[in-house]
Formats: structure tokens, C-alpha cells, sequence
């Protein structure tokens, strides 16, 4: 009897597991998993045009690294390449740093510690960008940084007696950090406003009783109580951010001046009129990013302890 | 209703299906690939029309045979990603029976398998293909063999915007012998630039000289004067010769220097290039094809047939030579129909397509759109002479066309050599640095289909 009943509990068990897991994990071997194998396999094929699977071959990662004895892991990297690695890291570190975390974390403090319904205009407006349709968004940056003095930001620059500036040609980087920036910082608002919401009120309240100035309470109360989510936008954007490459392509299209490794994954594969349609070799690339983005998430998960955050929380009730 | 009426009925009814004919009407689908476009929406429906014309000598014939043209219009964005679209549903098995494509996808197309041999096709039939302009079959031929039909034939030059010459103090013989000096050697590719950064400085244009912003084949033209061979006919490969590529960066660079081509041109978007020509006080000089030549009209605020005020406004020449006394360069992008190899249809296809190859379907495509005949006969015909002035005057420049390779890499091979063009032009490289990077980028991704030339 005691068996059956365990061996009863055993599958309800098991049957709960899998209808509570099954759609998620079904969803991440469909989405996740599946397409990195997948990517792999391509990653080490010639396939080109006509999609088909022919040799298994490493020739693709032969237009990213050349053999060097001299250098010090046997090979060096060609020049396109390395130029995107740096372009990726500078487009990433900037826009996380100075938008997706910085930024966000400022309108966060600023918009709470101004009247609510200020506060919630203020953020209404800044998620804006993340709500208009790229395409839209795009054009808009476009009429703006027009290099004629037809542009909107050349306009004003002339009216204020300097001289017309050319964004894309002169600071192709800056126009892509602040275009996706802008996007980004909203996503960091949102996370950041709502944690520094759930600090007690009386925290603040026993704060300024001792004496503590605005700038002290950012530092020894919100600060404090927003590590997580300063931890988790950071690995999150940073891996978003290296493979995004939307608002390149739509700003910039293919140019070398943007061309990230992204971009230059997404313009040797699937980007229409650039000399396309070598999947293989963009998915070698991909295979890059994929690897970049492992490493950079372990390292910031170290970096960060973000082990702790997902800990199993100590007052659990039994 | 009497039971007599309804077997009266049955019976009517019985009498009627046994006299049916034996062989029921049968209809065949014949599935045509075309992308939506506006220089060319008769490109589809000539095949349409072609059938049309087909079923009628079927039904004079007492066939009960008829055809039925299914058409797949494409959104893509350019004729390369549709052709890359295309190899993916041949790829999948979905491919159509007739293709509208650009000619230098054909290298591409037999190599997959899709593009049919033409060459039976067209012995079977020679007198609707007699006319066709030979130098054209140039377009189709791989490896000895036709693979396709042309669809329609153009021609790209330089456009010069008259007024504002007269502006800079050219004097009328100067304008009026430009295209002769041209093509004798005497007004270079550097001369241009002069001539186009003088405008700039002088404030007469806000852009001296504006190429496609884009990856395309009219740097094919320039890469020609400075006596770039692309192909290696004998060996079937692609080619580059780095000193001249050096010497053509090189030339690029010097118009940047004479702020005659903008520096920024590789980021501007299509319709900025043609607006700035087609404006009051910016471009000077463009360069890209014959089909643009009734939207300038517009622009120029003439009249449609008027000839004479056009070219008071504008003069063409051909790309200059890169050195005095050097020959000018132009080339010809013909759009083609391609047959599917694999198709049940494939010989019904290709009389579609030889019936849209005539000379009053194509004429009708051919002044719509401003694009030049595809058979000598066309430059007589009425329709030609009184709307066709255009492509009639566009004529002589196709002397000195080429065409672009039908090699399978052409693309990657265009969009290396681009990568090249705009290093130079936005200042991160110079000339010979630029060049030796477009060689090691050719020879990383095309290894043993490009020829590397000193």
C-alpha cells in the first residue's frame, strides 16, 4: 500500500514536472539550443547560395584568422575581423556604460525623487524611442543628422553660430552608441525605478533624520539596495547588445565605418544586395559571437556574483 | 414537378455528359518568378501576354491544351537578394518554371542546377531569336553555352547638368564636344573631377560628381578606364590587378581631395543621389543609367517628347579614360529570362519566353521604361521613333559596353572591391593600403576563383 502510494506520488511528481518544465524547456531546445547546433553545423560547412550542406570543412574561419607562427597562439586575425572585434567592444562598452546602466540608472533616481506624476511623464517620454517602430525611429535620427544645413541638429548648431557637423562620416561610432542608447536606457529605467520602489520608505525617512543630504542617500540607501539590478542589466544588455545590429543596419546600412561583428556576421549572410548569401561564413562568425557572449557572461556573472542573486532564498518556509 | 418531367430531365442531363469530349480541357500552370518592380512591371507581363497569344494558336489548332501563367511577384529589395531567394527555393525544390533575374546570376544559376541550356531551344526556334542583337548573348553565355534570354538591354553615362557648366564658363563648344572628347581620349577621369570639384568651390554645385551610393555594377565602368579586366575569359575566374585597382583608389581619392565626390556618398540612400541631381542647385555631374531620363525630364520641367530642351539641359558621355588617349568604358546590364532546368514545362517555358522576346512585346516594355532594344528591328518601329528618342540617342554609347561577369562570385567580388571604394573615399585608408586589403579580402573569400595580377 505505502508503495503504490509513494510510487502514485513519484508520478504525480513527475508528471507535475512536466507539465509546469515541458513548454520551457521545449521553448529553449526549439529557440535556444536548436539553433546554436544548428549554427554550428553551418559554421563548419561551405554552405553558400543554394543552402545545401556539402563537406564539412573549416575554411570559413580561415577568412577570419591567419596562421602566424610568429604570433603567440599560432595564428593572427585579419584585419576586417579585428576591426569588428574593436568596434564591437567599443560599441558595447560605451552604450552600456554612458546609456543602458548609466543613464538608466540616472533618470531612475532623478524620476523618482521628483513629484510622481512628474516622474512618470518624464519616463513615459523616455520609453518612447523603445515604442515607435524602428524603421520610424531610424528615420527620424536620419532627418535630424542630415550633414546638410537642412538637418534638424545642423540647424540649431548654425543658428548657435558653429559650424555644420557630418555624424556619419566624422562619428559614425557616437551616432550608433547615442541612437541605440537612447533605446536602451529605458529598459534600465524601468528595472531601476521599480527596485528603488520597493526600498522602505522609512529607510529615507531614518536617513534624513541623520542629517543625510540627496547625494548621501543615492550612495549609502539607493545604491545599496539596486546591486541585483545593476548586476542583471549589465550581463543582459551587454549580451543584447552584441548581437544587435538593427539600428546599424538601418542607420549606417553596410558601412565599414559601423561594421561590428553583428553587422558583419548579418552583411556576409542574410543582407540583401552586400554581396550575400554566404551563410556559412556568417555563421562562423555567429559561432564567435556565441563564444564571446559565454565568456562575457561568465565573467560577469563572476564579476558581479550574480550566483547570489539567484540563490534559493534563505527564509523559505518548510 | 412530374415524375415524367424528371426523367425527361435525367435523361437530357445523360445525353449531355456522354457527348462531353473525351479529352477534358486541360490547363498547365506555368509558375513565372518575378520581382515587383517598378522599372519593369512588363518584364511579368510579357510572359503573361506571351501565353495569351499561345493559347489562342493552341485553340486554332484544336488543342484542348491551354496555359495558364502563375505569377510570383517578390518584394526583395534588389535583383541580387531576389536572385539569393531564388537559389534558396530551387534549393527547397519550390523553384518557378520561368525567372526574371539579372544576367550575372546565371554563373550562379547553372552552377545550382536551375538555368536550363538554351541552345536547343533557340536552334529549334531561329527565327523568333534571328534579330536579337548579338553582342546581348554575351549576357547569357556560360562556358560556351547560352543559359538564358535577354530581357532587356541599357546603358549607363555620365550625366551633366548643362546649366551649370554655363554657370562655371564653359563655353557652348565645350559642352557640345564633351562627349567627343570623351571618346577620344581627350577629357579624363581626372579632368572630371576637376572640372566637378571647380563647381564645388566655385558654389555652383553642392556636389561635383555623385556615383551610386551602393555596391552595384556601374563601378564596373570606372574599374574598365582604368583598364580593369574583371574576368579571365579562358579560365572561367574572376581577375583584379592591384596596381591598377591601386591607381583607381587612387583616382577616387584625388576627386574626395577636389571635393568633387562627396566623402559621405557610400552612406546616402538612393533617392538623395537622385534628388541632388535632379535639384536646383546641387549636383553637377551623375552617373548611373538611361531608365532615369523621364524622371529628369520631369524634374527639368519638359515635356516628354521634347528632345531638343533635354539635351540644352543635359549631355551624356560615356565613363572618360583614366589616361589622355584612352579608351572610354560603358556597360549594359541586361535583365533575362532564365528557364529551370528541372522543370516539367521547360520547353512550354522557353516558347513563352521566345514569344515575349519579340519586337512589339519588348518595344512596349522598352519605351515605358526607358531601356534599349533587344532587337534591331525594335529601333524602327513607330512606338521607338516617337517615344523611344531616348533610348535611340543611348544607342551609339553601347559601342564601348562590356558586361559584368557571369561568375558565381561576382557579388562577393562587387562587394569586396566597394569596401575598397568607400575606405578611400571616407578617408580611413589610402589608395595602395586600400587596395592591398580588397586583394587579401578577395583572396581570403574568393581562394581559387580570383586571379591576382600585379
Amino acid at each position: 500500500m505505502q508503495t503504490t502510494l509513494m510510487n502514485r506520488s513519484k508520478r504525480r511528481q513527475m508528471s507535475n514536472a512536466a507539465l509546469f518544465m515541458g513548454p520551457a524547456i521545449v521553448l529553449l531546445l526549439l529557440f535556444f539550443v536548436a539553433p546554436i547546433i544548428l549554427n554550428l553545423f553551418v559554421a563548419f560547412s561551405d554552405m553558400h547560395q543554394t543552402v545545401d550542406f556539402r563537406e564539412f570543412t573549416t575554411k570559413q574561419f580561415a577568412k577570419l584568422f591567419i596562421a602566424d607562427d610568429e604570433a603567440l597562439l599560432g595564428f593572427s586575425l585579419r584585419y576586417a575581423f579585428n576591426k569588428a572585434l574593436i568596434l564591437s567592444a567599443i560599441y558595447v562598452f560605451c552604450t552600456l556604460l554612458f546609456f543602458n546602466v548609466g543613464f538608466g540608472l540616472i533618470l531612475a533616481i532623478t524620476t523618482t525623487s521628483i513629484p510622481e506624476r512628474l516622474g512618470t511623464f518624464y519616463r513615459a517620454v523616455w520609453l518612447l524611442p523603445r515604442m515607435s517602430p524602428s524603421v520610424v525611429y531610424a528615420l527620424l535620427w536620419h532627418w535630424t543628422i542630415t550633414p546638410t544645413e537642412t538637418g534638424l541638429l545642423n540647424q540649431i548648431l548654425v543658428y548657435s553660430g558653429l559650424e555644420p557637423i557630418n555624424l556619419k562620416l566624422d562619428n559614425p561610432m557616437l551616432l550608433i552608441i547615442l541612437a541605440n542608447g537612447f533605446i536602451g536606457a529605458s529598459m534600465g529605467m524601468i528595472i531601476f525605478t521599480s527596485a528603488i520602489r520597493s526600498i522602505p520608505k522609512h529607510l529615507f525617512y531614518a536617513a534624513k533624520v541623520d542629517g543625510a543630504g540627496p547625494l548621501a542617500i543615492i550612495r549609502f540607501v539607493v545604491i545599496p539596495a539596486l546591486r541585483w539590478p545593476l548586476s542583471y542589466i549589465t550581463v543582459y544588455q551587454t549580451l543584447a547588445l552584441l548581437v544587435s545590429f538593427e539600428y546599424i543596419w538601418l542607420l549606417m546600412g553596410p558601412a565599414r565605418s559601423t561594421m561590428t561583428l553583428a553587422m558583419l556576421a548579418f552583411t556576409k549572410s542574410l543582407a540583401p544586395g552586400v554581396g550575400g548569401g554566404q551563410y556559412a561564413y556568417g555563421a562562423a562568425i555567429s559561432l564567435i559571437l556565441i563564444i564571446i557572449g559565454v565568456i562575457a557572461a561568465l565573467g560577469l556573472w563572476r564579476l558581479t556574483n550574480m550566483k547570489k542573486l539567484l540563490q534559493a532564498p534563505r527564509i523559505e518556509v518548510h | 414537378m412530374s415524375i415524367r418531367s424528371i426523367v425527361g430531365s435525367a435523361v437530357v442531363a445523360a445525353t449531355a455528359l456522354s457527348f462531353a469530349p473525351a479529352a477534358m480541357a486541360e490547363e498547365i500552370t506555368v509558375k513565372l518568378w518575378s520581382r515587383a518592380d517598378r522599372a519593369g512591371p512588363l518584364r511579368a507581363g510579357n510572359i503573361v501576354a506571351a501565353a495569351e497569344t499561345l493559347n489562342a494558336m493552341l485553340k486554332a489548332s484544336g488543342s484542348e491544351k491551354s496555359v495558364k501563367v502563375e505569377l510570383i511577384e517578390t518584394n526583395a529589395k534588389g535583383f541580387d537578394a531576389d536572385a539569393l531567394d531564388l537559389l534558396k527555393a530551387h534549393s527547397v525544390g519550390e523553384a518557378p518554371d520561368i525567372a526574371v533575374a539579372a544576367h550575372e546570376w546565371i554563373g550562379s544559376f547553372v552552377e545550382a542546377g536551375f538555368a536550363a541550356n538554351m541552345e536547343e531551344h533557340i536552334a529549334s526556334v531561329p527565327d523568333l531569336y534571328a534579330d536579337m542583337i548579338p553582342s546581348l548573348w554575351t549576357s547569357v553565355s556560360y562556358k560556351g553555352n547560352r543559359y538564358g534570354v535577354p530581357q532587356d538591354s541599357e546603358v549607363r553615362m555620365f550625366f551633366y547638368n548643362n546649366d551649370k557648366l554655363r554657370a562655371l564658363g564653359k563655353s557652348e563648344e565645350f559642352i557640345a564636344g564633351l562627349p567627343a572628347a570623351v571618346n577620344s581620349g581627350e577629357f579624363t577621369l581626372y579632368d572630371l573631377c576637376d572640372v566637378a570639384g571647380e563647381a564645388v568651390e566655385k558654389g555652383i554645385a553642392e556636389q561635383g560628381l555623385l556615383h551610386r551610393p551602393n555596391i552595384g555594377p556601374d563601378f564596373q565602368m570606372l574599374m574598365a578606364s582604368f583598364g580593369i579586366e574583371m574576368y579571365n575569359q579562358e579560365q572561367a575566374k574572376l581577375q583584379i590587378s592591384k596596381s591598377k585597382l591601386t591607381e583607381y583608389y587612387g583616382w577616387l581619392r584625388y576627386c574626395v581631395e577636389k571635393k568633387a565626390i562627396p566623402a559621405d556618398i557610400t552612406s546616402w540612400d538612393w533617392s538623395s543621389v537622385h534628388d541632388a541631381f535632379r535639384g536646383k542647385k546641387t549636383a553637377l555631374i551623375k552617373f548611373h543609367g538611361i531608365w532615369h531620363g523621364n524622371n529628369q525630364i520631369k524634374a527639368f520641367g519638359l515635356e516628354l517628347d521634347d528632345k531638343d530642351g533635354y539635351f540644352d539641359k543635359i549631355t551624356w558621355t560615356n565613363a572618360p579614360a583614366a589616361a589622355k588617349g584612352g579608351s572610354p568604358s560603358n556597360m549594359s546590364h541586361p535583365i533575362v529570362y532564365v528557364v529551370n532546368e528541372q522543370s516539367d514545362q521547360k520547353e512550354l517555358a522557353a516558347m513563352l519566353v521566345a514569344l515575349a522576346s519579340q519586337p512589339v512585346p519588348n518595344t512596349r516594355h522598352a519605351v515605358t521604361t526607358n531601356h534599349t532594344p533587344i532587337t534591331f528591328g525594335q529601333t524602327a518601329m513607330p512606338d521607338f521613333v516617337e517615344k523611344g528618342w531616348l533610348q535611340i540617342a543611348g544607342t551609339p554609347l553601347l559601342k564601348y559596353a562590356q558586361f559584368m561577369p557571369n561568375h558565381s562570385k561576382i557579388g562577393q567580388y562587387n562587394s569586396i572591391t566597394f569596401q575598397g571604394v568607400q575606405a578611400v573615399e571616407t578617408g580611413e585608408m589610402g589608395p595602395q593600403e586600400a587596395a592591398e586589403f580588397v586583394i587579401e579580402e578577395l583572396e581570403a573569400e574568393l581562394s581559387d576563383d580570383v586571379i591576382i595580377l600585379d
